[in-house]
Protein backbone atom coordinates (compact mmCIF):
# COMPACT_ATOMS: atom_id res chain seq x y z
CA UNK A 1 0.00 0.00 0.00
CA UNK A 2 1.29 3.52 -0.60
CA UNK A 3 2.45 5.69 1.93
CA UNK A 4 0.18 8.61 2.19
CA UNK A 5 1.68 12.03 1.69
CA UNK A 6 -0.11 13.37 4.39
CA UNK A 7 -2.08 11.38 7.59
CA UNK A 8 -3.08 13.05 10.38
CA UNK A 9 -4.59 10.90 12.92
CA UNK A 10 -7.67 11.99 15.50
CA UNK A 11 -6.30 15.73 14.62
CA UNK A 12 -8.20 18.14 17.45
CA UNK A 13 -7.40 21.39 17.79
CA UNK A 14 -9.02 24.61 19.75
CA UNK A 15 -7.65 28.12 19.67
CA UNK A 16 -8.97 28.84 23.31
CA UNK A 17 -9.20 26.47 26.29
CA UNK A 18 -12.88 27.52 26.85
CA UNK A 19 -13.93 27.93 23.15
CA UNK A 20 -14.92 24.99 21.50
CA UNK A 21 -13.17 22.78 19.28
CA UNK A 22 -12.07 24.06 16.34
CA UNK A 23 -10.71 20.54 14.52
CA UNK A 24 -12.32 17.30 16.13
CA UNK A 25 -11.04 14.31 14.89
CA UNK A 26 -9.85 15.27 11.49
CA UNK A 27 -7.53 12.16 9.50
CA UNK A 28 -6.82 13.18 6.70
CA UNK A 29 -5.00 11.08 4.16
CA UNK A 30 -3.53 12.51 0.71
CA UNK A 31 -1.87 9.71 -1.92
CA UNK A 32 1.02 10.19 -3.92
CA UNK A 33 0.18 12.03 -6.81
CA UNK A 34 -3.47 13.33 -6.06
CA UNK A 35 -5.03 16.26 -6.43
CA UNK A 36 -7.13 16.58 -2.92
CA UNK A 37 -9.33 19.09 -2.78
CA UNK A 38 -10.17 19.69 0.55
CA UNK A 39 -13.81 21.53 0.73
CA UNK A 40 -15.75 23.48 3.73
CA UNK A 41 -17.55 26.85 3.81
CA UNK A 42 -15.72 29.69 5.34
CA UNK A 43 -14.70 28.47 9.22
CA UNK A 44 -14.92 24.96 8.84
CA UNK A 45 -11.26 24.39 9.90
CA UNK A 46 -9.38 24.33 6.62
CA UNK A 47 -6.95 27.23 7.15
CA UNK A 48 -6.81 25.74 10.90
CA UNK A 49 -5.51 22.40 9.16
CA UNK A 50 -3.19 23.54 7.02
CA UNK A 51 -1.66 25.92 9.19
CA UNK A 52 -0.89 22.57 11.34
CA UNK A 53 0.44 20.71 8.45
CA UNK A 54 2.94 23.66 8.28
CA UNK A 55 4.08 23.81 11.16
CA UNK A 56 2.66 27.46 11.85
CA UNK A 57 0.44 26.36 14.78
CA UNK A 58 1.53 23.98 17.37
CA UNK A 59 -0.18 20.67 17.66
CA UNK A 60 -2.21 19.88 20.36
CA UNK A 61 -3.13 16.43 19.99
CA UNK A 62 -2.92 13.55 17.39
CA UNK A 63 -0.59 13.11 15.00
CA UNK A 64 0.95 14.54 11.98
CA UNK A 65 2.76 12.57 9.38
CA UNK A 66 3.96 13.82 6.15
CA UNK A 67 6.35 11.72 3.90
CA UNK A 68 5.71 9.56 6.46
CA UNK A 69 7.66 10.70 8.98
CA UNK A 70 6.22 13.32 11.94
CA UNK A 71 6.05 16.36 11.61
CA UNK A 72 7.33 17.85 14.84
CA UNK A 73 10.32 15.83 14.63
CA UNK A 74 11.70 16.44 10.89
CA UNK A 75 10.20 19.61 10.46
CA UNK A 76 12.81 21.28 8.32
CA UNK A 77 13.85 17.68 6.11
CA UNK A 78 9.72 17.88 5.63
CA UNK A 79 9.78 21.54 4.74
CA UNK A 80 12.51 21.01 1.90
CA UNK A 81 10.05 19.04 0.02
CA UNK A 82 6.92 21.05 -0.09
CA UNK A 83 5.63 23.86 -1.09
CA UNK A 84 2.52 25.93 0.26
CA UNK A 85 0.57 29.25 -0.34
CA UNK A 86 -1.60 30.16 2.70
CA UNK A 87 -4.50 32.70 2.35
CA UNK A 88 -3.24 35.30 0.92
CA UNK A 89 -0.02 36.51 -1.19
CA UNK A 90 2.86 36.71 1.23
CA UNK A 91 5.56 38.56 -0.83
CA UNK A 92 7.80 41.39 0.07
CA UNK A 93 6.10 44.11 -1.79
CA UNK A 94 9.29 46.35 -1.85
CA UNK A 95 11.29 43.86 -3.74
CA UNK A 96 10.67 43.13 -7.69
CA UNK A 97 9.08 39.28 -8.79
CA UNK A 98 13.02 38.14 -9.30
CA UNK A 99 14.62 39.52 -5.98
CA UNK A 100 11.11 37.91 -3.72
CA UNK A 101 12.32 34.68 -5.70
CA UNK A 102 15.75 35.11 -4.95
CA UNK A 103 15.40 34.94 -1.22
CA UNK A 104 13.42 31.45 -1.45
CA UNK A 105 15.90 30.27 -3.71
CA UNK A 106 18.68 30.74 -1.42
CA UNK A 107 17.13 29.12 1.58
CA UNK A 108 15.86 26.55 -0.42
CA UNK A 109 19.53 26.30 -2.36
CA UNK A 110 17.98 26.15 -6.07
CA UNK A 111 20.04 26.41 -8.81
CA UNK A 112 19.97 30.49 -10.40
CA UNK A 113 18.43 29.30 -13.90
CA UNK A 114 15.09 27.95 -11.26
CA UNK A 115 13.82 31.94 -11.08
CA UNK A 116 13.26 32.20 -14.70
CA UNK A 117 11.83 28.59 -14.82
CA UNK A 118 9.08 29.46 -12.23
CA UNK A 119 8.69 32.53 -13.87
CA UNK A 120 7.63 30.93 -17.16
CA UNK A 121 5.75 28.18 -15.85
CA UNK A 122 3.60 31.17 -13.98
CA UNK A 123 3.78 33.42 -16.82
CA UNK A 124 5.55 36.47 -15.27
CA UNK A 125 8.71 36.34 -17.23
CA UNK A 126 8.21 39.77 -18.36
CA UNK A 127 7.79 41.92 -15.19
CA UNK A 128 11.19 43.15 -14.99
CA UNK A 129 12.08 46.32 -12.57
CA UNK A 130 8.39 46.39 -11.83
CA UNK A 131 8.04 46.01 -7.52
CA UNK A 132 5.56 43.09 -5.98
CA UNK A 133 2.89 46.11 -4.94
CA UNK A 134 2.33 46.95 -8.52
CA UNK A 135 1.14 43.91 -9.60
CA UNK A 136 -2.26 43.36 -9.54
CA UNK A 137 -3.85 40.53 -7.24
CA UNK A 138 -3.53 37.55 -9.99
CA UNK A 139 -0.16 38.45 -10.59
CA UNK A 140 0.65 38.17 -7.26
CA UNK A 141 -1.20 34.99 -6.68
CA UNK A 142 1.01 33.87 -9.54
CA UNK A 143 4.48 34.81 -8.14
CA UNK A 144 2.97 33.32 -4.98
CA UNK A 145 2.59 30.10 -6.22
CA UNK A 146 6.25 30.68 -8.49
CA UNK A 147 7.89 30.82 -4.68
CA UNK A 148 6.25 27.80 -3.94
CA UNK A 149 7.40 25.64 -7.00
CA UNK A 150 11.23 26.92 -6.87
CA UNK A 151 12.77 23.85 -5.30
CA UNK A 152 10.62 21.10 -7.34
CA UNK A 153 8.12 20.39 -4.51
CA UNK A 154 6.93 16.48 -4.17
CA UNK A 155 4.09 18.23 -2.47
CA UNK A 156 2.36 21.82 -2.73
CA UNK A 157 -0.02 23.04 0.00
CA UNK A 158 -2.70 25.95 -1.42
CA UNK A 159 -4.93 27.31 0.75
CA UNK A 160 -7.93 29.31 -1.38
CA UNK A 161 -5.61 29.80 -4.42
CA UNK A 162 -8.23 30.98 -6.86
CA UNK A 163 -9.48 33.36 -3.67
CA UNK A 164 -10.17 36.93 -5.10
CA UNK A 165 -9.07 36.16 -8.55
CA UNK A 166 -11.46 37.19 -11.49
CA UNK A 167 -12.79 34.56 -13.75
CA UNK A 168 -9.67 34.36 -16.02
CA UNK A 169 -7.02 33.88 -13.16
CA UNK A 170 -9.32 31.07 -11.65
CA UNK A 171 -9.16 29.67 -14.97
CA UNK A 172 -5.30 30.05 -15.63
CA UNK A 173 -4.75 28.62 -11.82
CA UNK A 174 -6.90 25.54 -12.19
CA UNK A 175 -4.68 24.80 -15.44
CA UNK A 176 -1.71 25.44 -13.72
CA UNK A 177 -2.68 23.15 -10.92
CA UNK A 178 -3.40 20.32 -13.11
CA UNK A 179 -0.38 20.84 -15.22
CA UNK A 180 1.64 20.75 -12.30
CA UNK A 181 0.12 17.31 -11.43
CA UNK A 182 0.63 15.91 -14.63
CA UNK A 183 3.95 17.02 -15.53
CA UNK A 184 5.63 16.71 -12.18
CA UNK A 185 3.60 14.10 -10.58
CA UNK A 186 3.62 16.75 -8.08
CA UNK A 187 0.84 15.79 -5.45
CA UNK A 188 -1.67 19.19 -4.46
CA UNK A 189 -3.53 19.49 -1.48
CA UNK A 190 -5.93 22.50 -2.49
CA UNK A 191 -8.32 24.04 -0.43
CA UNK A 192 -11.86 25.80 -1.59
CA UNK A 193 -14.98 26.71 -0.44
CA UNK A 194 -15.68 26.83 -4.22
CA UNK A 195 -17.46 23.63 -5.01
CA UNK A 196 -17.36 23.38 -8.55
CA UNK A 197 -14.18 25.11 -8.68
CA UNK A 198 -12.48 21.62 -6.80
CA UNK A 199 -15.37 19.41 -8.73
CA UNK A 200 -13.12 20.27 -11.70
CA UNK A 201 -9.24 19.77 -10.77
CA UNK A 202 -9.29 17.25 -8.08
CA UNK A 203 -8.84 13.55 -7.92
CA UNK A 204 -9.74 13.29 -4.46
CA UNK A 205 -11.82 15.12 -1.87
CA UNK A 206 -12.09 15.68 1.75
CA UNK A 207 -15.54 17.67 3.42
CA UNK A 208 -14.71 19.38 6.44
CA UNK A 209 -17.38 21.14 8.21
CA UNK A 210 -17.55 22.53 12.00
CA UNK A 211 -14.27 21.11 12.51
CA UNK A 212 -15.14 17.99 11.47
CA UNK A 213 -14.09 15.66 8.36
CA UNK A 214 -17.54 14.52 7.01
CA UNK A 215 -16.40 12.72 3.82
CA UNK A 216 -12.82 11.56 2.12
CA UNK A 217 -12.59 9.80 -0.57
CA UNK A 218 -12.21 9.68 -4.74
CA UNK A 219 -13.61 11.94 -6.91
CA UNK A 220 -15.73 9.03 -8.32
CA UNK A 221 -17.09 8.04 -4.79
CA UNK A 222 -18.36 11.25 -4.63
CA UNK A 223 -19.70 11.51 -8.15
CA UNK A 224 -21.22 7.85 -7.28
CA UNK A 225 -23.20 9.17 -4.20
CA UNK A 226 -24.33 12.24 -7.08
CA UNK A 227 -26.49 9.64 -9.09
CA UNK A 228 -27.59 7.57 -6.27
CA UNK A 229 -28.88 11.19 -5.21
CA UNK A 230 -30.71 12.19 -8.75
CA UNK A 231 -34.28 12.46 -8.87
CA UNK A 232 -36.82 12.87 -11.30
CA UNK A 233 -39.08 15.47 -11.72
CA UNK A 234 -42.99 15.33 -13.03
CA UNK A 235 -44.93 18.28 -14.21
CA UNK A 236 -48.61 17.38 -15.15
CA UNK A 237 -52.11 19.09 -15.45
CA UNK A 238 -53.25 16.75 -11.58
CA UNK A 239 -50.48 16.46 -9.49
CA UNK A 240 -52.10 15.06 -6.41
CA UNK A 241 -53.80 12.12 -9.16
CA UNK A 242 -50.79 11.31 -10.59
CA UNK A 243 -49.16 10.96 -7.59
CA UNK A 244 -51.94 8.43 -6.00
CA UNK A 245 -51.35 6.92 -9.09
CA UNK A 246 -47.92 6.21 -9.13
CA UNK A 247 -47.36 5.70 -5.21
CA UNK A 248 -48.38 1.85 -5.39
CA UNK A 249 -45.01 1.35 -7.76
CA UNK A 250 -42.28 4.31 -6.61
CA UNK A 251 -42.02 6.32 -3.65
CA UNK A 252 -42.65 9.72 -4.30
CA UNK A 253 -43.50 12.98 -3.12
CA UNK A 254 -44.80 16.55 -3.77
CA UNK A 255 -43.23 19.70 -3.97
CA UNK A 256 -44.61 22.83 -5.37
CA UNK A 257 -46.53 20.85 -7.43
CA UNK A 258 -44.45 19.01 -9.10
CA UNK A 259 -43.70 15.24 -8.12
CA UNK A 260 -40.28 14.23 -7.22
CA UNK A 261 -39.67 10.15 -7.33
CA UNK A 262 -36.00 8.96 -7.00
CA UNK A 263 -34.28 7.79 -10.49
CA UNK A 264 -33.16 4.60 -11.45
CA UNK A 265 -32.90 4.64 -14.86
CA UNK A 266 -34.45 5.27 -18.48
CA UNK A 267 -36.37 2.99 -18.60
CA UNK A 268 -38.46 4.02 -15.47
CA UNK A 269 -38.68 7.34 -16.92
CA UNK A 270 -40.67 5.63 -19.77
CA UNK A 271 -43.00 3.78 -17.85
CA UNK A 272 -43.74 6.74 -15.97
CA UNK A 273 -44.80 8.57 -18.80
CA UNK A 274 -47.13 5.67 -20.48
CA UNK A 275 -48.27 5.06 -16.97
CA UNK A 276 -49.81 9.00 -16.40
CA UNK A 277 -50.59 9.74 -20.18
CA UNK A 278 -53.03 6.00 -20.35
CA UNK A 279 -54.67 6.79 -17.04
CA UNK A 280 -55.83 10.31 -18.68
CA UNK A 281 -53.09 12.81 -17.13
CA UNK A 282 -51.55 15.36 -19.05
CA UNK A 283 -47.92 15.17 -18.80
CA UNK A 284 -46.29 18.83 -19.23
CA UNK A 285 -42.57 18.04 -18.61
CA UNK A 286 -40.65 14.79 -17.92
CA UNK A 287 -37.00 15.31 -16.30
CA UNK A 288 -34.17 13.94 -13.91
CA UNK A 289 -32.74 16.36 -12.05
CA UNK A 290 -28.61 15.55 -10.80
CA UNK A 291 -27.49 16.64 -7.34
CA UNK A 292 -25.08 18.48 -8.07
CA UNK A 293 -21.83 18.76 -5.44
CA UNK A 294 -23.57 21.65 -3.91
CA UNK A 295 -26.63 20.32 -3.00
CA UNK A 296 -24.49 17.18 -2.28
CA UNK A 297 -22.50 19.39 -0.01
CA UNK A 298 -26.03 20.73 1.68
CA UNK A 299 -26.87 16.94 1.87
CA UNK A 300 -23.95 15.85 4.19
CA UNK A 301 -23.35 19.02 5.93
CA UNK A 302 -27.06 19.20 6.91
CA UNK A 303 -27.17 15.17 7.87
CA UNK A 304 -24.54 16.11 10.03
CA UNK A 305 -26.36 19.23 12.26
CA UNK B 1 25.96 27.67 6.71
CA UNK B 2 22.13 27.98 6.99
CA UNK B 3 22.17 30.51 9.16
CA UNK B 4 24.79 32.75 6.88
CA UNK B 5 21.72 31.65 3.87
CA UNK B 6 19.13 33.45 6.38
CA UNK B 7 20.92 36.50 7.10
CA UNK B 8 21.93 37.30 3.28
CA UNK B 9 18.13 36.54 2.51
CA UNK B 10 17.67 39.35 5.66
CA UNK B 11 19.76 41.92 3.83
CA UNK B 12 18.39 41.25 0.42
CA UNK B 13 14.72 41.66 2.62
CA UNK B 14 15.88 45.65 3.52
CA UNK B 15 16.66 46.68 0.02
CA UNK B 16 15.20 49.82 -0.84
CA UNK B 17 13.00 49.63 2.37
CA UNK B 18 12.08 52.43 4.82
CA UNK B 19 14.82 50.77 7.46
CA UNK B 20 17.69 51.25 4.54
CA UNK B 21 16.36 54.69 4.42
CA UNK B 22 15.93 55.49 7.80
CA UNK B 23 19.70 54.69 8.29
CA UNK B 24 21.13 56.53 5.31
CA UNK B 25 18.93 59.66 6.19
CA UNK B 26 19.75 59.32 9.95
CA UNK B 27 23.75 58.82 9.68
CA UNK B 28 23.20 61.75 7.31
CA UNK B 29 21.09 64.37 9.06
CA UNK B 30 23.37 65.92 12.14
CA UNK B 31 26.27 65.93 9.28
CA UNK B 32 24.68 68.19 7.14
CA UNK B 33 23.21 70.54 10.12
CA UNK B 34 26.73 70.80 11.20
CA UNK B 35 28.03 71.58 7.34
CA UNK B 36 25.06 74.50 7.44
CA UNK B 37 26.65 75.72 11.33
CA UNK B 38 30.10 75.73 10.53
CA UNK B 39 29.63 77.10 6.79
CA UNK B 40 26.89 79.69 8.21
CA UNK B 41 28.55 80.78 11.71
CA UNK B 42 32.70 80.41 11.25
CA UNK B 43 33.13 83.42 13.68
CA UNK B 44 31.70 80.89 16.58
CA UNK B 45 33.22 77.85 14.93
CA UNK B 46 36.80 78.45 13.48
CA UNK B 47 38.31 79.62 17.17
CA UNK B 48 36.02 76.39 18.90
CA UNK B 49 37.80 74.38 16.28
CA UNK B 50 41.34 75.35 16.43
CA UNK B 51 43.01 73.42 18.49
CA UNK B 52 42.05 69.51 17.80
CA UNK B 53 39.30 70.18 15.21
CA UNK B 54 38.32 66.35 14.64
CA UNK B 55 37.91 65.56 18.36
CA UNK B 56 35.82 68.37 18.39
CA UNK B 57 34.27 68.14 15.71
CA UNK B 58 33.21 64.35 16.25
CA UNK B 59 32.74 65.23 20.15
CA UNK B 60 29.61 67.34 18.77
CA UNK B 61 28.30 64.92 16.75
CA UNK B 62 28.35 61.99 19.30
CA UNK B 63 26.58 64.99 21.58
CA UNK B 64 24.09 65.38 18.95
CA UNK B 65 23.24 61.97 18.80
CA UNK B 66 23.40 59.62 21.88
CA UNK B 67 21.01 61.46 24.63
CA UNK B 68 17.82 60.55 21.89
CA UNK B 69 18.65 60.80 17.81
CA UNK B 70 20.80 57.27 18.59
CA UNK B 71 18.16 55.16 21.01
CA UNK B 72 15.45 56.52 18.83
CA UNK B 73 17.07 55.22 15.74
CA UNK B 74 17.67 52.12 17.45
CA UNK B 75 13.99 51.41 18.77
CA UNK B 76 12.89 52.56 14.77
CA UNK B 77 15.45 49.90 13.03
CA UNK B 78 13.91 47.09 14.89
CA UNK B 79 10.11 47.85 14.40
CA UNK B 80 11.07 48.32 11.05
CA UNK B 81 13.23 45.38 9.86
CA UNK B 82 10.54 43.28 11.57
CA UNK B 83 7.11 45.15 9.93
CA UNK B 84 8.68 44.02 6.89
CA UNK B 85 7.11 40.84 7.57
CA UNK B 86 4.46 41.76 9.87
CA UNK B 87 3.73 44.56 6.68
CA UNK B 88 3.73 42.06 3.93
CA UNK B 89 2.01 39.15 5.74
CA UNK B 90 5.39 36.88 5.12
CA UNK B 91 6.12 35.62 8.65
CA UNK B 92 4.13 32.28 7.35
CA UNK B 93 5.98 31.89 4.54
CA UNK B 94 9.24 32.40 6.58
CA UNK B 95 8.04 29.80 8.46
CA UNK B 96 6.78 27.40 6.51
CA UNK B 97 10.57 27.65 5.00
CA UNK B 98 12.82 24.91 5.58
CA UNK B 99 14.79 27.01 8.75
CA UNK B 100 14.94 26.09 11.83
CA UNK B 101 13.86 28.51 14.02
CA UNK B 102 17.15 29.48 15.72
CA UNK B 103 18.41 30.57 11.99
CA UNK B 104 14.88 32.52 11.77
CA UNK B 105 15.15 34.78 14.76
CA UNK B 106 19.19 35.24 14.90
CA UNK B 107 19.28 36.19 11.36
CA UNK B 108 17.04 39.09 11.47
CA UNK B 109 18.32 40.45 14.73
CA UNK B 110 21.64 40.17 12.72
CA UNK B 111 20.19 42.27 9.93
CA UNK B 112 19.18 44.26 12.71
CA UNK B 113 22.68 45.05 13.77
CA UNK B 114 24.45 44.92 10.59
CA UNK B 115 21.52 48.27 9.86
CA UNK B 116 23.17 49.71 12.92
CA UNK B 117 27.16 49.54 12.04
CA UNK B 118 25.90 50.70 8.70
CA UNK B 119 24.58 53.73 9.83
CA UNK B 120 27.85 54.22 12.07
CA UNK B 121 29.87 53.71 9.23
CA UNK B 122 27.70 56.28 7.09
CA UNK B 123 27.50 58.49 10.10
CA UNK B 124 31.60 58.94 10.58
CA UNK B 125 31.73 58.66 6.61
CA UNK B 126 29.71 61.83 6.58
CA UNK B 127 30.93 63.92 9.26
CA UNK B 128 34.32 63.30 7.56
CA UNK B 129 32.99 64.70 4.29
CA UNK B 130 31.12 67.48 5.98
CA UNK B 131 34.23 68.72 7.89
CA UNK B 132 36.31 68.78 4.87
CA UNK B 133 33.28 70.20 3.07
CA UNK B 134 33.60 72.97 5.10
CA UNK B 135 37.41 73.40 4.68
CA UNK B 136 37.11 73.32 1.09
CA UNK B 137 34.61 76.65 0.97
CA UNK B 138 36.16 78.48 4.30
CA UNK B 139 39.87 78.31 4.26
CA UNK B 140 39.92 79.15 7.78
CA UNK B 141 39.17 75.63 9.33
CA UNK B 142 41.99 73.29 9.94
CA UNK B 143 40.33 70.17 8.84
CA UNK B 144 43.22 69.73 6.42
CA UNK B 145 45.64 70.51 8.62
CA UNK B 146 45.11 68.21 10.70
CA UNK B 147 44.88 64.19 10.95
CA UNK B 148 41.63 62.21 12.11
CA UNK B 149 42.74 59.84 15.17
CA UNK B 150 41.19 56.61 13.45
CA UNK B 151 41.93 54.78 16.61
CA UNK B 152 39.86 56.95 19.12
CA UNK B 153 37.31 57.02 16.20
CA UNK B 154 36.76 53.31 16.36
CA UNK B 155 36.84 53.00 19.90
CA UNK B 156 34.41 55.58 20.29
CA UNK B 157 31.97 53.85 17.87
CA UNK B 158 32.53 50.46 19.53
CA UNK B 159 31.39 52.16 23.47
CA UNK B 160 28.47 53.65 21.48
CA UNK B 161 27.42 50.71 19.66
CA UNK B 162 27.89 48.34 22.85
CA UNK B 163 25.81 51.19 24.69
CA UNK B 164 22.36 50.31 22.60
CA UNK B 165 22.82 46.42 22.75
CA UNK B 166 20.26 46.11 25.60
CA UNK B 167 17.55 48.63 24.03
CA UNK B 168 18.08 46.72 20.67
CA UNK B 169 17.61 43.16 22.48
CA UNK B 170 14.46 44.49 24.07
CA UNK B 171 12.90 46.73 21.42
CA UNK B 172 13.64 43.72 18.95
CA UNK B 173 11.83 41.39 21.14
CA UNK B 174 8.89 43.64 21.52
CA UNK B 175 8.80 44.11 17.90
CA UNK B 176 8.42 40.56 17.49
CA UNK B 177 5.74 40.44 19.77
CA UNK B 178 3.53 43.18 18.67
CA UNK B 179 2.35 43.03 14.82
CA UNK B 180 0.94 46.37 15.80
CA UNK B 181 4.13 49.35 15.20
CA UNK B 182 2.89 51.46 17.27
CA UNK B 183 3.34 49.64 20.55
CA UNK B 184 6.88 48.83 20.43
CA UNK B 185 7.89 52.77 19.41
CA UNK B 186 5.92 54.07 22.03
CA UNK B 187 7.08 51.78 24.88
CA UNK B 188 10.24 52.41 24.13
CA UNK B 189 9.67 56.21 23.38
CA UNK B 190 8.21 56.37 27.04
CA UNK B 191 11.12 53.93 28.49
CA UNK B 192 13.85 56.56 26.30
CA UNK B 193 12.12 59.62 27.56
CA UNK B 194 11.60 58.16 31.12
CA UNK B 195 15.40 57.33 30.90
CA UNK B 196 16.55 60.94 30.47
CA UNK B 197 14.51 62.54 33.25
CA UNK B 198 15.92 60.28 35.60
CA UNK B 199 19.41 60.73 34.95
CA UNK B 200 20.72 61.85 37.85
CA UNK B 201 19.44 59.00 39.95
CA UNK B 202 22.34 57.18 41.47
CA UNK B 203 21.13 53.56 39.87
CA UNK B 204 20.56 55.37 36.41
CA UNK B 205 23.89 52.95 34.98
CA UNK B 206 21.35 50.08 35.87
CA UNK B 207 18.98 51.34 32.90
CA UNK B 208 19.66 50.38 29.41
CA UNK B 209 18.06 53.40 27.95
CA UNK B 210 20.47 55.64 29.64
CA UNK B 211 23.53 53.92 28.46
CA UNK B 212 24.24 56.06 24.65
CA UNK B 213 24.43 58.89 27.17
CA UNK B 214 26.12 57.76 29.69
CA UNK B 215 28.87 56.38 27.16
CA UNK B 216 28.92 59.85 25.46
CA UNK B 217 29.53 61.57 29.12
CA UNK B 218 32.28 58.90 29.55
CA UNK B 219 33.94 59.44 26.14
CA UNK B 220 33.77 63.54 26.84
CA UNK B 221 35.35 63.04 30.48
CA UNK B 222 38.21 60.79 28.76
CA UNK B 223 37.06 57.86 31.41
CA UNK B 224 39.89 55.52 31.32
CA UNK B 225 38.64 51.92 30.82
CA UNK B 226 37.06 50.82 27.17
CA UNK B 227 34.18 49.63 28.96
CA UNK B 228 32.27 51.22 31.81
CA UNK B 229 29.09 49.88 34.50
CA UNK B 230 26.61 50.70 32.37
CA UNK B 231 28.26 49.14 29.18
CA UNK B 232 28.64 46.10 30.93
CA UNK B 233 25.11 46.02 32.15
CA UNK B 234 24.17 46.60 28.37
CA UNK B 235 25.63 44.06 27.36
CA UNK B 236 23.95 42.30 30.27
CA UNK B 237 20.58 43.34 29.13
CA UNK B 238 21.58 42.33 25.76
CA UNK B 239 22.41 38.19 26.39
CA UNK B 240 19.28 38.37 28.80
CA UNK B 241 16.51 40.09 26.37
CA UNK B 242 17.89 38.20 23.33
CA UNK B 243 17.49 34.65 25.71
CA UNK B 244 14.02 35.52 26.57
CA UNK B 245 12.99 36.98 23.18
CA UNK B 246 14.03 33.46 21.29
CA UNK B 247 12.66 31.13 24.28
CA UNK B 248 9.21 33.41 23.40
CA UNK B 249 9.47 32.79 20.04
CA UNK B 250 9.99 29.05 20.26
CA UNK B 251 7.40 28.37 22.60
CA UNK B 252 4.78 30.26 20.92
CA UNK B 253 1.15 28.71 19.93
CA UNK B 254 1.30 30.66 16.58
CA UNK B 255 3.40 31.27 14.57
CA UNK B 256 3.29 33.44 10.86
Amino acid sequence: MEIPVIETKKLDFSYSQTGGKTLDNVNLQVLPGSIYGFLGPNGAGKTTTLRLLLGLLKNQSGSILLFGRELSHHRVDILKRLGSLIEQPSLYLHLTAKENLEIYRLIYKCEKSRIAEVLEIVGLENTGRKKAKQFSLGMKQRLSIAIALLHKPDLLILDEPTNGLDPNGIIETRELIKKLNKAYHTTILVSSHILSEVEKMATHVGIIHKGRLLFQGAMQELQQMKTHKAVLEVETNNPESAMSLLSAQFEGQLADGKLLLPYKDRMQVAVINRLLVENGIDVYALHTKQSDLEQLFIDITSNDQ
Amino acid sequence: MTFLIAARTELIKTRRSSAFWLSVLGAAFMPVIFFLMYTLKPKSFIPALAEDPWTGHFLRGWQSLAPFLLPMFVILSCSLITQIEYKNNTWKQVFASPQSIGAIFFSKFLAIHIMILFCFLLFNFFMIISALAVNVINKGYSFTHHAIDWLTLVKWSFKTYVSVLGICALQYWLSLRFKNFIVPIAIGLALLIASLALLQWEHIYKIPYAAPILTFMSIRNKSGELLQNHEWNAIGYFVCFTALAFLDLLNRKERG
